[in-house]
């Protein structure tokens, strides 16, 4: 991954604070996008990237925060239909290369995954690794 | 793109830590040197001190504000570009100090790349000094700028200017066209796009704005530029 | 013809009501359970209460073998999200979104997904009506491509008392019907236009307005 990327992150929960606090300090340039400006207290003192408040369902935010000049979107809202929205509207009316979307419903996944958009199921990545885990270690 | 540069040295002043440094990092990798500045006492300290071919400045700052040091930099050394850094929504003081002399404005939060560009571009346009590089053709430029970031009051000062600087162009009348339309004076808005044909009878886009704005159709689109004539268009007029 | 509608609200009520009077089988998907009770009560519909952009309430509302789905609530993301579920997933042949911020109707048809903003509408029927009264903008067709509009022609129309032959209205239009005292004529070259007709006029967006204008006659 080139180290100077313009990177869209919508959400600045536990999740999107944590991927900000990351990619900002590998060098990345970084706008991070809420609704609620309380939200940017999550971003490490270190965080070099901008913190924009609004609706990254319009699509008049998203044009603020420059989505159109963006490397990758990243949706991680708690809302996964709002992350779904964001990451089809960043693919198709920005013409954006690489999206990502947090998905907690896994039955939306497979749907979404149809539609091309990247998903990420954490239920799913967990119950994987815990998954994996027994396999190496066995039952005890 | 590097070798186009030359090697005079960027001062980028503000006194937030992040811009700074996300400039800074953008800029590194066109092979220039850069130096930086927490506020305006210290940006003309080091402006004493070096030759600077561009400086990156930010208008909000504590003590000195960037208007100021513009101001001084322009009596003093005319030769060093200045690029405004600007938050979103206060893009009339950009405007106010591209005035005052400056060459370009960047809007937060800006792209490695859009920053390299615009830089590129500035330090490009060498052989025309600020003042007449902001004609015709750079205030239709910054027009369409501020349309597409919604800021209508803006781009209507700048269609103005563009209209008081070639007079004989048909796009100038059109753009304040549709801003008038977009701002509900449909009157006026019809007025400049006949204002425009009769200059310009084979320009299309106001004949289509016409067509529309006569008659309501509410699914049509503005027309600002003729299809994708513009590019080689405004490259035509800068040179 | 089985409807599925997701929202609330007194629109969505009347919405109901609407499609039940006309015959259809409705049924009600809501997520909040105090309404649920109140519309249950109110409508001859099944309600269910829960997420309709969740793929298990879809399901069990019966998705599956429905013709249309609606999603009407007041959340851009969650009517995309239930209309690309019904299409996608339960092959849906019918699905319409509302979309509260106007700027989402493009981006939505961009995605599939027929909506339309009441707004918009709103703000186009109050232009047209106060543009010209004589015009009427019947319905765009083919996501605008098309226009039908209907014209009452004036005394002072250029057409009145022409045949069709003697007009020179500009390419790719046309005259499709003219209502002359309530009763359709399908016009032919020797139809002559007599002023009180209505007449409804097939346009592109291209030559709408100059069609407009050479049978009003009217030049803004």
């Amino acid at each position: 991954m080139a180290n100077d990327l313009f990177i869209v992150i919508v959400g600045c929960g536990r999740l999107g604070s944590h991927l900000a606090n990351q990619l900002s300090r590998a060098g990345h340039s970084v706008v991070v996008v809420d609704t609620d400006e309380r939200a940017f207290g999550n971003l490490s003192p270190e965080y070099s990237g901008f913190r924009m408040e609004g609706d990254a369902t319009e699509i008049a935010v998203l044009k603020q925060a420059k989505v159109g000049k963006a490397d990758l979107l990243i949706a991680t809202t708690r809302d996964d239909n709002v992350n779904l929205m964001v990451a089809q509207v960043a693919k198709t009316e920005f013409g954006i290369q690489r999206v990502l979307a947090r998905v907690f419903e896994p039955q939306r996944e497979a749907v979404y995954q149809r539609l091309g958009v990247e998903t990420v199921c954490p239920t799913a990545v967990a119950a994987e690794l815990f998954l994996k885990s027994i396999a190496k270690e066995g039952p005890a | 793109m590097e070798a186009s540069l030359g090697k005079k040295p960027v001062l980028i002043v503000d006194d937030e830590k992040n811009i700074r440094l996300t400039l800074s990092q953008a800029l590194e990798t066109l092979q220039l040197e850069i130096d930086t500045a927490v506020n305006g006492e210290e940006a003309l300290a080091k402006l004493e001190a070096k030759r600077f071919g561009l400086i990156l400045l930010d208008l909000k700052m504590p003590g000195m504000d960037g208007m100021e040091v513009l101001r001084r930099v322009r009596e003093t050394r005319p030769d060093i570009k200045v690029i405004i850094i600007t938050a979103h929504g206060t893009i009339d003081s950009a405007v106010e100090a591209m005035k005052l002399g400056a060459v370009d404005f960047i809007q937060k939060p800006f792209a490695p790349k859009e920053i390299r560009e615009l830089a590129t571009k500035v330090l490009d346009r060498d052989n025309i000094s600020a003042e007449k590089a902001k004609g015709y053709a750079e205030h239709i430029e910054l027009a369409k700028k501020c349309i597409g970031d919604r800021e209508f009051d803006s781009a209507a000062e700048h269609v103005r200017q563009a209209i008081a600087a070639d007079p004989t162009k048909a796009e100038g009348l059109n753009l304040l066209g549709a801003l008038q339309e977009l701002g509900g004076n449909r009157l006026e808005a019809l007025k400049n796009y006949r204002a425009a044909i009769a200059l310009d009878p084979t320009y299309m886009p106001a004949t289509e704005n016409l067509n529309r704005a006569a008659n309501w159709s509410p699914k049509g689109d503005i027309t600002l530029d003729e299809p994708k004539a513009t590019d080689d268009q405004e490259e035509g007029k800068k040179a | 013809m089985r409807v599925l509608i997701v929202g609330g609200g007194r629109p969505v009520y009347f919405l109901c009501r609407t499609f039940l009077a006309k015959g259809h089988q409705v049924t009600l998907i809501n997520r909040n359970q105090d309404e649920c009770v109140q519309m249950a009560r109110r409508l001859k519909a099944t309600v269910v209460c829960g997420d309709g952009s969740d793929p298990a309430i879809l399901e069990d509302a019966g998705a599956h073998g429905a013709d249309a789905v609606l999603a009407f609530t007041p959340n851009d993301q969650d009517n995309l999200a239930v209309c690309q579920l019904a299409t996608l997933q339960y092959a849906v042949p019918r699905t319409v979104a509302l979309v509260n911020d106007p700027d989402n109707e493009a981006v939505f048809q961009k995605l599939g997904v027929t909506a339309f903003s009441t707004t918009r509408t709103i703000a186009s029927m109050v232009e047209q009506r106060t543009a010209l009264d004589e015009i009427t903008n019947l319905i765009p067709v083919g996501e605008g491509k098309v226009n039908i509009t209907e014209v009452k022609l004036q005394d002072a129309s250029p057409v009145v008392g022409k045949t069709l032959r003697e007009l020179s209205l500009p390419a790719d239009s046309l005259i499709a019907v003219v209502l002359r005292n309530g009763e359709p004529i399908v016009p032919r070259g020797d139809t002559r236009l007599e002023s009180g007709d209505h007449v409804v006029l097939i346009t592109l967006p291209a030559n709408h307005g100059p069609v407009l204008r050479a049978v009003t006659g009217e030049t803004d």
